[in-house]
């Protein structure tokens, strides 16, 4: 799956408003921000600084960038109207290329190009479906989004009754399904359990579709106790997870196996001989290598399934019951 | 917290599946010590752009190609693509690519390692390469596919994710040690063919280290004897081609030909993919060759015919000694490019004979045949040749000497041009090369080798003398001639009558006809032919021991047929062990 320009755009707006990033300029092609120093810390690599800035706790300076989202509208957009005339004539340098060939570059092969500064000496960046800035920011986002807990918000009407909404208690949890021998496939499942009724729901997020959750307790409610212990509940989803994976099929591992099969025996043929060598020290020597050339093997075929989870978190809401 | 810390329903039977699974539970682990300390919590927003991200980099099938969405700055060629797709869903990642020369193989090792690092399998990846490859790596992997690898220059490096190096260095202590403890999910080797001799300690050494996926990249896997092909395979997978007494029985008739060759085509065609030009996958432009015969002036003449017997002179009273005649063959051929560069030689010949020597005189004599020449028939050809086709041209030439002397003549007759040579640090040679494609009309270059120097936005050339060297040649062309040439090239190769260039003119060109094609193994042809002596050597002595122009040319003849013979040999033995063109199947 790949991504339109709009919606990298959107993912990108989305952590920078989540992160309460300071936007100081948006096009449809573009955004000029200054870093939150939450996106500072996750985005810049600048470790030093913040390790300065955490032990003698002076006010910190975040860096501002513009992310262009369609270089091409980027450079067609008038700059003149957007910046003062003193600022204008730069962004004509920001479409020539970076001077690449710097003392470092010769040494090493390659430094990442010096940004290409756009108006008001913003390093300005291209941000694309397959950019590094775009991964950076999903990791950020899985880092800071890992464990959620979240309270549905009541509607104002909520507030003025006399009775208090009863809330259900979900656990919710992203799994990441990564079959794997020597090629690879992914699957996600986002499932939900009620920790009340043991109710569990597949498609969690359409469940949460028009819901408003925040991590703030609303007013005038109360939790319904949960029945089932996380641990418990974490069983129930890997068992219900486990179940639906049982249903796939599972050809492409009797493949790899076979494959794996395959190509071991060819190496046992050529070691056959290898291996009644007389010499003791060369015959080890042999062996040793025979060994690890079957353990290379497995390393390459050999199918399993791992499981893990991209996001968990506790979710309540309101009951239905 | 209102959640009970243990109790619930019993559970069920766990569904077992056929494959081992692997939970990761350290999720329950983080909510749970979260909750006993009451957070911290993330953000719903940041949770949910975590999840979109995860859907957006998902690889939802086993054999499709994720990567060429995430290459915004490159669009491989269709046979790159091909290629990567086999080695990745057809080959399990232990392939040779064996593309003959100019065909993007190293796109090709960048697609499948981008692939492998995108689905997750291949993290930890070592890039063995010649030292003067590894920067030219380095920078191609960063700024075409984005992967971050980085060349090795301390001990430290090795243990970034993605590290190229070259293969002497890694193979010495205490590197060595190093290299042996890890376990790389994928190893890549460039110029692989170094590898043919299971005897060395570069082979022995790779054999030791510790894969998952592997490349070998060369683009002349058959050189001179089946069994070296025999020793790469069995890097890549022992066994392939059975063992070793197997392989010589099954396959080998004598050391160059093979048996049963449609067998073993289909053996190799299991571990080896090998585009060659020509054949469809890429449309190299053409080549046209012109060649501009010059007659000298008389002084030149004259300092050309004084050169020859200066040099035969010496020749013959060193005893047909060679190894003492370099300078003086040199002489040979510079008489035939410029004064400036003849002259710098005899300067240098006369520091190092004594002044009484009866030399001293005759070296005068030449200086005084110098002096009277006024203009270079060449120069004033290659203007006229340049003005001619107003547009970017690469002038070649072997002498620094006769480089400096165009600079001059070019500037003072208005022409904008910038020189190239070996010595020049990289940054210099870039600042040229930018030059060249910004703002000056000609180049004037002593060196084709080497990294780096790409010319594809210009298409006509001008060998103001010839290198006896074929491959030096070849290099030459290829600068131009090469992936992204939109245009036909167009080659001149000045040469005047009477002297011995027209003679090498005549080998290259008539006999073994380098400029209209390019000859598959080149170096393989060479390195037969030159088993026993190099093929300039070869050159030199003809040259020096003939009598008469007809005799030279009997002899170049001679030579020119035994190479063309070396030549059709290698073809065969190359379409005998060659598996068939890729043919695409269509997929479903």
């Amino acid at each position: 799956m790949s991504l339109t320009v709009e919606q990298v755009q959107q993912q990108i707006m989305t952590y920078l408003e989540a992160t309460e990033c300071n936007i100081i300029e948006k096009s449809p092609y573009h955004v000029t921000v200054k870093l939150s120093p939450q996106a500072d810390r996750q985005l810049t690599n600048r470790p030093y600084y913040w390790g300065f800035v955490d032990r003698t706790g002076v006010d910190p300076e975040t860096l501002s960038f513009t992310f262009v989202f369609e270089p091409d509208k980027y450079a067609s957009i008038d700059h003149h109207s957007l910046h003062s005339a003193s600022l204008a004539n730069t962004a004509n340098a920001a479409t020539h290329p970076p001077q690449q060939d710097s003392i470092l570059s010769r040494y090493f092969g390659f430094v990442p190009p010096v940004n290409r500064v756009g108006p008001g000496r913003i390093p300005r960046e291209d941000v694309t479906y397959g950019s590094s800035r775009l991964q950076q920011i999903w990791a950020a986002a899985r880092q800071e989004g890992a464990c959620v807990y979240l309270f549905e918000q009541t509607s104002p009407l909520q507030r003025d009754t006399i009775f208090s909404a009863a809330y259900e208690p979900w656990l919710g949890v992203c799994f990441k399904v990564e079959m794997a021998c020597d090629v690879k496939r992914e699957e996600l499942h986002f499932l939900g359990m009620s920790l009340v009724s043991g109710q569990i729901v597949t498609h969690f997020p359409d469940q949460l579709a028009g819901i408003e959750l925040s991590p703030r307790l609303p007013e005038n409610i109360h939790v319904i106790p949960a029945s089932y212990a996380l641990p418990a509940a974490a069983q129930e989803l890997e068992t219900e997870l486990l179940t639906e994976l049982a249903l796939r099929d599972y050809s492409w591992a009797e493949e790899a196996k076979e494959r794996q099969v395959n190509e071991l025996a060819v190496l046992d043929v050529y070691y056959e001989d290898l291996l009644t060598e007389q010499d003791e020290e060369n015959q080890m020597a042999i062996r040793e290598q025979y060994e690890k050339r079957r353990q290379e093997m497995t390393w390459q075929f050999e199918p399993k399934v791992n499981i893990s989870a991209i996001t968990c978190g506790l979710f309540h809401l309101r009951s239905t019951h | 917290m209102n959640i009970p810390r243990t109790g619930g329903n019993n559970i069920s039977g766990v569904p077992e599946l056929p494959v081992p699974v692997h939970m990761d539970r350290t999720w329950l682990e983080q909510l749970d010590n979260r909750l006993s300390k009451g957070g911290p919590w993330g953000d719903w927003k940041l949770c949910q752009l975590a999840v979109q991200g995860e859907e957006a980099s998902l690889v939802t099938s086993f054999d499709e190609l994720q990567c060429l969405k995430h290459l915004n700055d490159l669009s491989p060629l269709p046979h790159q693509i091909d290629t990567a797709r086999k080695v990745l869903f057809g080959m399990s990642g232990r392939a040779i690519l064996a593309d003959e020369v100019g065909l993007g193989k190293t796109i090709e090792a960048g697609l499948i390692l981008k692939e492998y690092m995108i689905r997750g399998l291949v993290s930890k990846v070592l890039i063995l390469v010649p030292a003067s490859l590894v920067l030219q790596w380095v920078r191609e992997l960063n700024s075409k596919f984005g992967i971050p690898a980085v060349a090795q220059k301390k001990a430290y490096s090795w243990h970034s994710d993605v590290v190229v190096a070259s293969i002497d260095t890694a193979k010495r202590d205490p590197h060595r040690e190093t290299l042996l403890e890890q376990e790389y999910d994928m190893l890549i080797i460039d110029e692989a063919h170094k590898l043919k001799n299971k005897k060395t300690t570069n082979y022995q050494f790779i054999q030791k280290l510790h894969k998952k996926y592997c490349l070998l990249l060369t683009a002349t896997p058959v050189q001179n004897n089946l069994s070296e092909l025999f020793n790469l395979i069995t890097l890549l997978k022992p066994g392939q081609l059975g063992r070793q007494g197997d392989f010589a029985a099954n396959y080998v008739v004598d050391k160059r030909q093979a048996k049963n060759s449609e067998l073993l085509k289909t053996e190799l065609a299991k571990v080896m993919i090998r585009n060659r030009r020509g054949e469809g996958p890429v449309n190299f432009t053409k080549r046209t060759v012109r060649n501009v015969s010059l007659q000298l002036s008389d002084e030149e003449q004259a300092l050309y015919d004084g050169v020859t017997s200066f040099v035969k002179d010496q020749y013959k009273a060193a005893g047909g000694n060679l190894s003492s005649m370099l300078s003086l063959v040199t002489l040979q051929r510079e008489v035939c490019s410029s004064r400036d560069a003849v002259f710098l030689t005899l300067v240098n010949l006369s520091k190092k004979i004594p002044d009484e020597s009866p030399l001293t005189a005759k070296i005068w004599e030449l200086v005084t045949a110098i002096k009277a020449i006024k203009a270079n028939t060449k120069a004033e050809k290659t203007m006229e040749l340049i003005q001619s086709m107003n547009d970017k041209v690469i002038v070649f030439t072997e002498y620094r000497a006769t480089q400096e002397y165009l600079l001059q003549y070019f500037q003072k007759h208005g022409l904008s041009c910038v020189p190239y040579r070996g010595g020049m640090n990289r940054g210099k040679k870039d600042w040229m090369m930018d030059l060249f494609r910004g703002r000056a009309q000609v180049m004037i270059a002593t060196e084709a080798g080497g990294e780096g120097i790409n010319l594809q936005f210009c298409h006509h050339m001008i060998n103001f003398d010839l290198p006896w060297n074929p491959m030096r040649v070849e290099q030459r062309i290829g600068r131009v001639h090469r992936l992204g040439q939109q245009n036909d090239v167009k080659i001149y190769n000045l040469s005047t009558t009477g002297t011995i260039e027209e003679h090498i003119l005549n080998l290259l060109h008539e006999k073994i006809n380098m400029f209209e094609s390019v000859i598959g193994g080149l170096d393989v042809i060479l390195e037969r032919f030159e088993k026993k002596e190099s093929l300039e050597k070869s050159l030199y002595k003809l040259f020096l021991e003939s009598e008469s122009d007809d005799e030279i040319r009997n002899k170049v003849s001679t030579l020119g047929q035994s190479l063309d013979h070396i030549k059709r040999q290698v073809e065969v033995d190359y379409v005998d062990v060659e598996p068939d063109p890729i043919v695409r199947k269509e997929e479903a």
